[in-house]
């Protein structure tokens, strides 16, 4: 019996209390997943779930055996990757991630970067939000990404933690692309084009928290990421969109006619941005590949590493005080 | 089920919170779990196993819950309400201490109150209970002791970096006080079918839980004045919990064990708090149904 394979089945289960979504979750039929959950059963001498009709129980002895199948899956699963990437000296394959709105440039960046320092190790490289790469560390299919924060993480070790400034990308003709700086609050005829929710969903709400502490509650939120798209509301559909300095440079060959990049008044909102894997899995590969992707971001965006000056006031149900 | 499960994802992937709970009907044993034999940190949710182990020891006859401690000014354990911040000597009876403890979450009085119980007194406690996966490794003073340390010289104010927040011990369940979801409704069960102490002690811990003067968490889930909510709450940064009982007027009562870490690390998020009602009632609706 495949005993790493069995307990995956095991764990998805007691996860999902279902054998269905248990099933889904693991890409297979139901048939076959209930027929390992018993093989596993009959070999372990246990019984580890209650089965009625309705719903599938976890039995207090699977609850007791849970959290070492846990265990044991975690171990084997960091026993593959490191065997993957010494097979053959520092040889292998190291999957990485990147969001979406990184410039080409710093992508470009990372991968010489990460090359150069490791040509033996293979760099599968994908377009990840940052919910996405957060599913794929847990189901142990990414070793390393970037993600935008805020977001959960739990389990996570994380790299310096940097800030692109975000600014308004307006049509040239606006009123409000002759000002230095543009007060959120004069947004307010536009209609707001942000990235979709589900890629990193705090995120999402905290700048709709701070458009609307600044005086900026828009009548439409329409969400998209394809710069084209972008594009082409602002120019035809009465909508600005919140997007980084560093996407837009003024000063080159290839800048934008008919879009203009202006600051927020009093730099209300960033993009905070850092290198991630998970805790107690990094290698010389995973830590190449934060240092590259981190370096890459300081070196062609504009970042800094100064947490903004806002006070923390706790309020009495914090329940903790330092 | 089914769709309670789909319900319960849905709140709290609205609220940008991971989520974690188990919900038992208290005379069935009808059940909903949502990840509830997941490790989770307990933080001052484990003051409630603290008031378990006062209570068994009290039935035992080891310690008075009226004798009367002195807790001078200086030395107590830091926190926003009770005994933490109250600035004069004081003198309680451990039972009041224990009132402080369970009302508003003191830190002094259950640091006192563990003084006097013990740490391993607590684990015996919760592991007699057949609550395998609760243990605590260390007091409530040491605990906020590591979140100091960790957060460094900046103090609190670190506290909404998310790379101060990925190194806090605190927050990793193998490193502090840590349970299940489905062992803190045991938990519950036991006190409320008096199997974790003697009836009179069992009434006690009933009633101050049902002192908890927090109205944002559980209790915002249920907004009705013939239903009792019971609990206690547990936060820590990005980390919010409640263990609660509801009690229906038609009888019906419900172990409810909520366990949430949000995406924000902002310390103020009232949709954090409010998702926890939102989950135990979609579960508490649910066992009804069933």
């Amino acid at each position: 019996m495949d005993l790493i394979r069995h307990l995956e089945c095991f764990a998805a289960v007691a996860e999902e209390s279902h054998f269905g979504r248990a099933a889904e979750r693991l890409g297979m039929a139901q048939p076959p997943l209930s027929q390992r959950v018993q093989r596993l059963e009959r070999e372990l001498g246990v019984r580890l779930f209650e089965r009625t009709s309705r719903q599938v129980t976890i039995t207090k002895a699977g609850t007791l055996l849970l959290a070492e199948a846990r265990e044991l899956l975690a171990r084997s699963e960091a026993l593959m990757a490191t065997a993957r990437r010494i097979r053959d000296g520092e040889s292998g394959l190291l999957r990485a991630a990147l969001p979406p709105d990184i410039a080409g440039e710093t992508v470009t960046a990372i991968l010489a970067e990460f090359q150069e320092r490791h040509p033996g190790v293979e760099l599968e490289l994908g377009e990840l939000t940052t919910s996405q790469q957060l599913a794929q560390f847990a189901s142990h299919d990414l070793d390393a990404g970037l993600l935008h924060h805020p977001c959960d993480v739990s389990g996570l070790e994380l790299g310096p933690v940097l800030r692109r400034e975000v600014g308004v990308l307006l049509a040239r003709d606006a009123p409000e692309a002759a000002l230095d700086t543009v007060p959120l609050a004069a947004l307010t005829p536009y209609d707001l084009i942000l990235f979709h929710r589900a890629a990193a969903p705090a995120l999402h709400d905290d700048v709709l928290t701070t458009c609307a502490r600044d005086g900026y509650t828009p009548a439409a939120v329409r969400h998209g990421q394809g710069a084209s798209f972008i594009r082409g509301l602002i120019l035809s559909a009465n909508a600005v969109a919140l997007s980084p300095r560093d996407a837009h440079p003024e000063h080159t060959a290839d800048r934008d006619p008919d879009l203009v990049w202006r600051p927020l008044t009093g730099a209300p909102l960033s993009w905070r941005l850092s290198a991630a894997w998970p805790r107690g899995r990094s290698d010389t590969a995973v830590r190449a590949f934060a240092e590259a992707a981190t370096r890459a971001l300081r070196e062609t965006s504009d970042v800094s590493s100064e947490p903004p000056p806002h006070p923390l006031r706790l309020r009495p149900a914090s329940e903790y005080w330092l | 089920m089914t769709g309670a499960l789909t319900r319960l994802r849905e709140a709290f992937d609205a609220a940008g919170v991971t989520g974690r709970l188990h919900a038992v009907d208290i005379d069935s044993g009808a059940e909903i779990s949502a990840g509830g034999d997941r490790t989770v940190v307990t933080a001052s949710v484990h003051k409630l196993c603290l008031l378990v182990a006062l209570h068994q020891q009290a039935a035992e006859g080891r310690l008075d819950l009226t004798e009367r401690i002195d807790v001078p000014a200086a030395g107590r354990a830091p926190g926003p309400t009770g005994l933490a911040a109250m600035l004069d000597p004081v003198r309680i009876s451990l039972r009041d201490a224990a009132y402080l403890m369970m009302a508003v979450s003191d830190n002094a009085a259950a640091e006192v109150l563990l003084t006097r119980v013990g740490l391993d007194a607590v684990n015996a406690t919760t592991a007699r209970l057949g609550l395998a996966h609760t243990h605590a490794v260390h007091g409530f003073r040491e605990l906020l002791d590591t979140v100091k340390e960790d957060a460094g010289p900046e103090g609190a104010q670190a506290l909404t970096d998310p790379y101060v927040i990925a190194r806090l011990r605190a927050l990793d369940p193998a490193r502090t006080n840590r349970s299940t979801p489905r062992d803190m409704t045991r938990l519950l069960g036991a006190v409320w079918r008096d199997e974790a102490c003697a009836p009179e002690h069992g009434a006690a811990i009933r009633r101050l839980l049902g002192l908890q003067v927090w109205p944002h968490r559980m209790a915002s889930g249920f907004p009705f004045d013939d239903v009792h909510v019971a609990g206690k709450t547990g936060s820590l940064p990005t980390l919010r919990n409640e263990v609660g009982v509801v009690e229906y007027p038609d009888g019906g009562r419900y172990a409810v064990a909520v366990f949430t870490r949000a995406a924000g690390t902002a310390a103020t998020l009232p949709a954090a708090d409010a998702v926890i009602g939102t989950a135990a009632r979609v579960a508490v609706e649910a066992l009804r149904a069933a």
